[in-house]
């Protein structure tokens, strides 16, 4: 059969870049991005940019170089824990308007992923 | 808009030095465009945006940060102006099918002369844009006012037609107000105004001591730093106080394109805002038409050319309704057997009463396909102590702001502060002309 070979050579391929790719591959970008817009997220993170809070990328190098988890990060979103503001002050975080486990989940390893 | 008013409109902005561009004769193609996203804002006072109920921004705003630090993701005007123009927040009136959002296409200019802003939108009715305005109806007796804006009480009531004027504004300051680079228009915008929370009533702006001394009958936009405390209206501070603050420059430029009011006669009008919504000094383009002693209208249409001497209720969203002295005006005359059902315009219209300060900005709009196209033109230089001096080189800041549909006050859409460069690097950089 003709049509065997490239199917093939495409799911190993496939498997392959399965292997290397990082934890986050299977994160849906969209559906984060939707959740973090709905609660206002952006109003206080960027992806890149200092706002009232860090940025997302620098809230995914600390915890990398912290060895924190996605777990870790979902607490941040649902228990309201107080934070430390970049101005230096300290506010209540906001409670996340969601307890879908598989929502959090999502937005815990897209913003892990930065 | 009828040909002869637009062609009035346009001979006028032709007028002028040799070294003035002809707007209509700009190659408009050849100016970058910046699109300005613009929202609708509801009751979202300077009270308000200070205040806890603008959730985790009290401390920020009252600080002075910037409205786009945080409202800059993208969708921001998007999402912010439908929220509240269907009342989820801020709007305790929604008006039924108006958009929350609306995108302004922007493009600037200058030469030695005059700078040159174009605006494009669209409007919402696609049959015909909102260029009447309301107007005094006979009943037989009295001469009343008829008709009025969205989200005037009796026409929210079905008692009065919504009638009203498009309009697009720019407020713009030179840097000497504080904090108007980062909060714009908020600055202005406050509790007590009219339809605005907590409208001042009329005993309260009678008892109190700046409205007395500015002799104003309600509250109008103002800057905090007229107040001794800038959340309160009533906390005005004295005239002498006001008198160096403007002479300090710290006032912002009102300048407003009005389908109506000014586009006939091929003008856009010069205010500012300080202590209230003021006029600039001089005669506007516009005039009350009515004798307030006589209680009567000052002037009638001229029959001969107007086709009749007063409009009826069915003219409106029809007729080009312009009352413009010199064109198709005459002296009221109260013999003309008025009968019950006339209606004559609230304002004349003339460009050469015009005079002074407020007579210092030109512009026409045209309306096509469901699209306002409108430029305003700016004299360089001016040294009137009501106006910002515009100068090659200059960067301004500028709120943009479009009453579009029938509406006025808190009915408009309005943007975030950007920056306005004259050769200058800025948001929007006017292009200097050949």
């Amino acid at each position: 059969m003709k049509t065997t070979r490239p199917i093939l050579l495409a799911g190993c391929l496939f498997l392959a870049l399965a292997g290397t790719a990082p934890v986050h591959a299977a994160v849906d970008e969209a559906a984060a991005q939707a959740l973090a817009k709905k609660n206002d997220c952006f109003k206080c993170h960027a992806i890149d940019k200092t706002k009232k809070g860090p940025s997302y990328k620098k809230i995914a190098a600390k915890y990398k170089e912290k060895k924190l988890d996605e777990k870790e990060a979902i607490k941040q979103m649902i228990e309201g824990k107080k934070v430390k503001l970049e101005d230096g002050s300290e506010e209540d975080h906001k409670i996340i308007e969601t307890k879908d486990p598989k929502e959090l989940s999502n937005l815990a390893q897209w913003i892990l992923s930065r | 808009m009828k040909k002869t008013a637009l062609f009035l409109s346009l001979a006028l902005i032709g007028m002028g030095s040799a070294l003035a561009a002809d707007p209509a004769k700009i190659d408009w193609g050849k100016v970058p465009a910046v699109n300005v996203p613009l929202f609708y804002p509801g009751q979202s006072s300077y009270e308000w945006l200070i205040s806890d109920a603008h959730k985790g921004a009290a401390k920020e705003t009252k600080r002075g940060d910037a409205c786009a630090f945080c409202h800059d993701e993208p969708d921001a005007e998007k999402d912010i102006g439908n929220n509240i123009v269907a009342g989820k927040r801020l709007e305790p009136t929604p008006v039924k099918g108006k958009n929350g959002y609306l995108e302004l296409k922007v493009q600037a200019a200058f030469d030695d002369k005059n700078a040159y802003l174009r605006f494009q939108w669209a409007t919402k009715s696609k049959n015909r844009p909102s260029i009447d305005y309301p107007g005094y109806r006979f009943d037989g007796k009295e001469w009343k006012a008829y008709g009025g804006p969205q989200l005037n009480a009796d026409v929210l009531a079905g008692k009065k037609p919504a009638i009203y004027e498009d309009r697009m504004s720019i407020m713009l300051d030179d840097g000497k107000v504080p904090n108007f680079a980062k909060q714009g228009c908020w600055l202005t915008c406050h509790d007590g105004e009219r339809d605005m929370p907590k409208l001042a009533t009329k005993e309260e702006v009678a008892a109190n001591p700046l409205m007395k001394a500015i002799k104003r009958a309600d509250v109008r936009k103002y800057l905090p730093a007229s107040r001794n405390d800038p959340s309160d209206w009533k906390t005005g501070k004295t005239v002498e106080e006001l008198a160096r603050i403007k002479a300090e420059g710290g006032f912002v430029d009102l300048i407003q394109w009005r389908a109506h009011r000014t586009n006939p006669v091929g003008a856009v009008d010069d205010g500012y805002v300080l202590e209230w919504r003021n006029f600039d000094a001089g005669k506007n383009h516009f005039a009350s038409n009515m004798d307030n002693e006589k209680k009567q209208p000052k002037f009638m249409f001229d029959a001969a050319k107007f086709g009749a001497k007063a409009l009826t209720a069915d003219d409106f969203g029809k007729k080009d309704m312009f009352l413009i002295k010199g064109v198709n005006a005459v002296p009221f005359d109260p013999n003309a057997g008025w009968k019950e059902g006339d209606i004559l315009a609230q304002y004349y219209l003339s460009a050469a009463d015009a005079a002074g300060s407020a007579a210092d900005n030109k512009g026409t709009g045209v309306w096509k396909d469901g699209m306002w196209t409108v430029v305003m033109v700016r004299p360089l230089g001016l040294t009137n102590d009501d106006d910002k001096t515009l100068k090659a080189g200059g960067v301004y800041s500028i709120g943009f702001a479009v009453h579009d549909d029938n509406i006025t006050t808190r009915g408009h859409h309005v943007s975030f502060v950007r920056t306005l460069g004259l050769g200058a690097k800025a948001d929007i950089e006017a292009v200097k002309l050949p």
